[in-house]
């Protein structure tokens, strides 16, 4: 790579520390994972990656994840929405607390809402009676993907919605349009590529998470078992081949997720750089 | 010290910024690089700075070769076009800072320092605002201190990167006739980047036209507004009425030259005189706009298909006292014409 | 005409506003508010003794001692990577630069799991090291240094993706200006560029430093579970839950759930400078978008 003109310092030196350390952290040990796949043969890989457990494993997983993302969509664009738009008491503090599933350690979150929901939980105790399980079924898992994935969504719609120029809504309710239209005419088309970029990254955080789904899923075999956990129980077993199969298939999954994210990201730019 | 630079030429990918340029600026003198945006006059800029290489080409400091010394070398003195404040700094440690960063041996001692950020401060008539922030100061006492900053290291040369682009007009104006007193002070070479043609002429000594990275005419204000060398220069430099010789043959007539083929003629809107009767030459327009615009009157003649600016000074207006839909005639005071500028776009 | 209708054009009918933010708020609060509060409540549901005795534990002891040990060592190198990897990418530019974020960006997309997964094949027994490192007597996987090295690949991208925007909205004018005014290199890196961006290099640090001793996913598959010497806090408290130790269990998670919360505050006023500094980086004519302060993404 040859040296850029500037007058400042530095250049090889940064550069070659942050491919250094970069390879030897993230890429040498990630290529492990490729190289650990390739000395499997293709129908053996096949029948691993398709057998019955497996595939129940994959739709838990996705299905919870696309669920917990489409929930976290409708919340948090009520929530960014209010925390921007309005006024109201504690709102610095309910700006803050949107963080909270970042800032607190996953394996906590995963006791404290499986104990919430268990039946003599605090909040399982008045669903139970109704005929709803949460905990140890999929839907605890929904809950558990759900608080995981709120901060995505909130942050990534807040700052847009900040960004919205109050000139241009002005403009549509001078020429005569409902706040409902709007809303569905105006601000929707302009944070959509946000609210799906915030519903991507819920939806892949949710599928790699482990912490806080294994203590509310139950893990029951073909039921409420998520593939992370699969993968650790095949590592448990000693069977790194099929450990490393699995993590294959979640690692092209969510190299697919980032590329999307990135395209959205693009897409979103573009789209602001024609409106400016 | 004088600079000089020999056919400089850069480009970025495909986009030739400077191309074969060749210029020598004289020492003590307080020169304009003018031009439209990305006609590569900030690139030549920091090129003399040495922020940026040149593909090409050499650049000497009083006779030396500079190409290759460092920015840091170069005793230049560099105010950027958005100030570059050290916004953690106050308004003092910008100025001193500098100083502070010269090498152990050669750094003067704090007393030294505070006498001079203290004169430099009050040369730039800030001295107040020493303890102050950048981002409490206004536009105009920004630029002021990037100046007294660059000013702190007694640079051999000063160089200003569209020093009042980010200002609104009533500081600007301020602020240039003071840069001009200024400059008449200390009489450092210096050299500024304006797109403004109106900056250029009111505060260099010299001016150099630029376009599409090649040198269209270096000369003093005067000259280049009194007699520009090129169609463009004509065109940059303030309004213009343009007149092509195959449709408007008699106004080459006018101006008095044989022309054979495509030819351009160019005349200032207030070197067009507007008579109430047919004299020899004049033509026929009719008025369709009359606009008092401050000192002067700006009126629209419609003569054929084309509309003709012209500007007439309040007490000729006050005598000719023109209505909208008037049948008047105009001839030109002044009249430049360019040959074979068929690619000359309008 | 219609005086009913809300005063501003732009704004929405009241029952409307307050139906939303009834919504927002009921959702905030059942869902973030109220585990938060039941982890305290739970872990001192047995009286304060007993909430005592189980940090004065010596296993609860040893894992609070390995995860800031843990801490320790990974954020001051994620820390230099990030300072490293920012001046490279937001002062010059270089082929393949955006590919290069993306690469840093990497580790939040993969699974904790899969992280750990990946030290295992180089590490393990039977990984591509693994029979070397036994030969020489060096323990990596199912030791500290596992540990370490998962816990690092977890946080690693945090400082970077908030240096790298903050370095690129600010512009390198500052720099290039000390460059001109005669600093050398590490003058103008020390003197302009650390304390630009101070504000901003804390702020990864806060959320890299959560993160780090939180991380349960890749530090368990690579941990080994060895009760007193391999079990990080995140792991501690897993045992207890299983062994059916509620309280003792969320006693440890109180913990973890007081460093979130000073970890929220903290984060809280980061921002608040953050944002006041670009704003009056917005007074003082922009280079670049002023990007607000983002929280991280997976």
């Amino acid at each position: 790579m040859s040296k850029p003109h500037s007058i400042l310092p530095g250049f090889r030196l940064s550069l070659g520390y942050t491919i250094l350390y970069l390879s030897l952290i993230v890429l040498i040990p990630l290529s492990a994972i490729f190289f650990k796949t390739a000395l499997m043969s293709w129908p053996d890989f096949w029948a691993l990656v398709t057998s019955p457990r497996v595939v129940a494993s994959y739709k838990v997983t996705f299905g919870t994840s696309l669920v917990a993302a489409l929930i976290n969509c409708l919340f948090g664009l009520v929530v960014a929405w209010s925390l921007t738009r309005y006024q109201f008491v504690g709102k610095r503090f309910f700006d803050a607390l949107v963080d909270l599933p970042f800032a607190l350690p996953t394996a906590v979150a995963g006791i404290t809402l499986s104990s919430l929901y268990s039946v003599n939980g605090w909040v399982g105790q008045y669903l139970e009676p109704h005929g709803i399980k949460v905990a140890y079924t999929p839907t605890g898992i929904v809950v558990a993907l759900t608080f995981i994935g709120l901060p995505f969504v909130v942050r990534t719609l807040q700052p847009v919605l900040e960004d919205l120029e109050a000139e241009v809504e002005e403009a549509a309710a001078c020429l005569g349009a409902t706040r409902w239209q709007t809303f569905r005419r105006v601000i929707f088309p302009a944070i959509l590529p946000a609210l799906l970029t915030g519903f991507t990254l819920a939806f892949a955080r949710a599928i790699g998470e482990y912490g806080s789904v294994i203590f509310i899923a139950g893990n029951m075999p073909m039921i409420s078992e998520i593939t992370p956990l699969l993968i650790v129980a095949k590592l448990e077993q000693y069977d790194y081949s099929g450990a490393t199969a699995l993590a294959l298939v979640m690692l092209v999954f969510s190299f697919v997720l980032l590329f999307t994210i990135n395209g959205l990201q693009w897409w979103a730019s573009r789209r602001g750089q024609r409106g400016a | 010290m004088s600079i000089d630079i020999q056919n400089i030429s850069k480009r970025f990918g495909p986009f030739v910024a400077l191309d074969n340029i060749n210029l020598s600026l004289p020492t003590g003198e307080l020169t304009a690089l003018l031009g439209p945006s990305g006609c590569g006059k900030t690139t030549l800029l920091r090129i003399i700075a040495g922020m940026e290489s040149a593909d090409q080409g050499q650049v000497l400091f009083s006779g030396n070769d500079a190409t290759h010394l460092h920015t840091r070398d170069r005793q230049v003195g560099f105010v950027f076009q958005h100030y570059a404040l050290f916004r953690h700094m106050t308004v003092f440690e910008n100025v001193a800072f500098g100083l502070r960063v010269k090498p152990r041996k050669e750094r003067p001692s704090d007393a030294e320092i505070r006498q001079k950020v203290t004169h430099l401060l009050q040369l730039v008539q800030l001295d107040w605002l020493a303890d102050r922030y950048p981002s409490q100061l206004s536009g105009g006492q920004r630029q002021r201190i990037a100046l007294a900053r660059a000013l702190a290291v007694e640079p051999k040369v000063l160089l200003l990167d569209e020093p009042f682009g980010a200002l609104d007009t009533k500081v600007r104006k301020e602020l240039r006739r003071w840069l001009r007193h200024l400059h008449d002070e200390v009489h450092i070479t210096s050299v500024f980047v304006t797109h403004d043609q109106e900056e250029a002429l009111e505060v260099a000594d010299r001016v150099v036209v630029l376009n599409k990275g090649k040198i269209e005419q270096i000369g003093t204000p005067d000259e280049v507004y009194s007699h520009p060398a090129t169609p463009f220069v004509y065109q940059f430099l303030g309004n213009v009425n343009v007149f092509h010789s195959r449709i408007h043959g008699s106004w080459a007539e006018i101006a008095k030259q044989e022309h054979q083929g495509e030819a351009v003629a160019f005349v200032r809107p207030h070197d067009i005189e507007i008579t109430r009767d047919a004299g020899q030459g004049a033509l026929q327009g009719t008025v369709r706009f009359v606009h008092p615009i401050g000192p002067v009157v700006r009126v629209e003649l419609a003569h054929q298909s084309e509309t003709i600016e012209v500007e007439l000074s309040r007490e000729r207006q006050q005598q000719l006292d023109l209505r909208v839909g008037e049948v008047t005639y105009f001839r030109p005071r002044q009249v430049q014409v360019f040959e074979d500028v068929q690619d000359f776009v309008i | 005409m219609q005086p009913k209708k809300s005063a501003r054009s732009t704004q929405e009918p009241r029952w409307l506003r307050y139906s939303l933010i009834g919504i927002a708020l009921a959702f905030l609060l059942s869902f973030l508010f109220l585990p938060l509060v039941f982890v305290f409540v739970q872990a001192l549901a047995k009286g304060v003794d007993t909430y005592l005795d189980a940090l004065k534990e010596p296993d609860a002891w040893s894992a609070i001692r390995l995860t800031l040990i843990t801490a320790a060592i990974a954020v001051p190198f994620n820390l230099v990577f990030g300072v490293a990897a920012s001046w490279a990418i937001a002062r010059f530019e270089f082929k393949g630069k955006a590919f290069l974020v993306s690469l840093i960006d990497l580790p939040f997309a993969v699974s904790p799991v899969i992280c750990g997964l990946i030290y295992i094949l180089l590490f393990g027994s039977h990984g591509w090291i693994g029979p070397w490192l036994q030969d020489h007597d060096i323990k990596i996987v199912f030791a500290i240094p596992g540990i370490v090295l998962a816990t690092v690949f977890v946080t690693f991208p945090f400082v970077a993706r908030e240096l790298i925007p903050l370095m690129q909205a600010q512009g390198k004018d500052e720099e290039e200006a000390a460059i001109s005014l005669g600093a050398s290199g590490f003058q103008t890196f020390w003197r302009v560029t650390l304390p630009n961006v101070k504000w901003g290099l804390i702020y990864g640090v806060i959320l890299c430093n959560a993160r780090a001793m939180g991380e349960f996913g890749a530090v368990s598959v690579v941990s080994g579970h060895i009760r007193g010497e391999t079990n990080t806090m995140p792991l501690h408290i897993e045992i207890l839950y299983n062994e059916y130790q509620q309280a003792a269990a969320f006693a440890v998670a109180s913990l973890l759930a007081l460093l979130a919360l000073v970890t929220l505050v903290l984060k809280s006023v980061v921002e608040w400078r953050l944002r006041k500094e670009l704003a009056a980086q917005d007074e003082l004519p922009p280079d670049g978008l002023p990007a607000t302060p983002r929280t991280a993404h997976a």
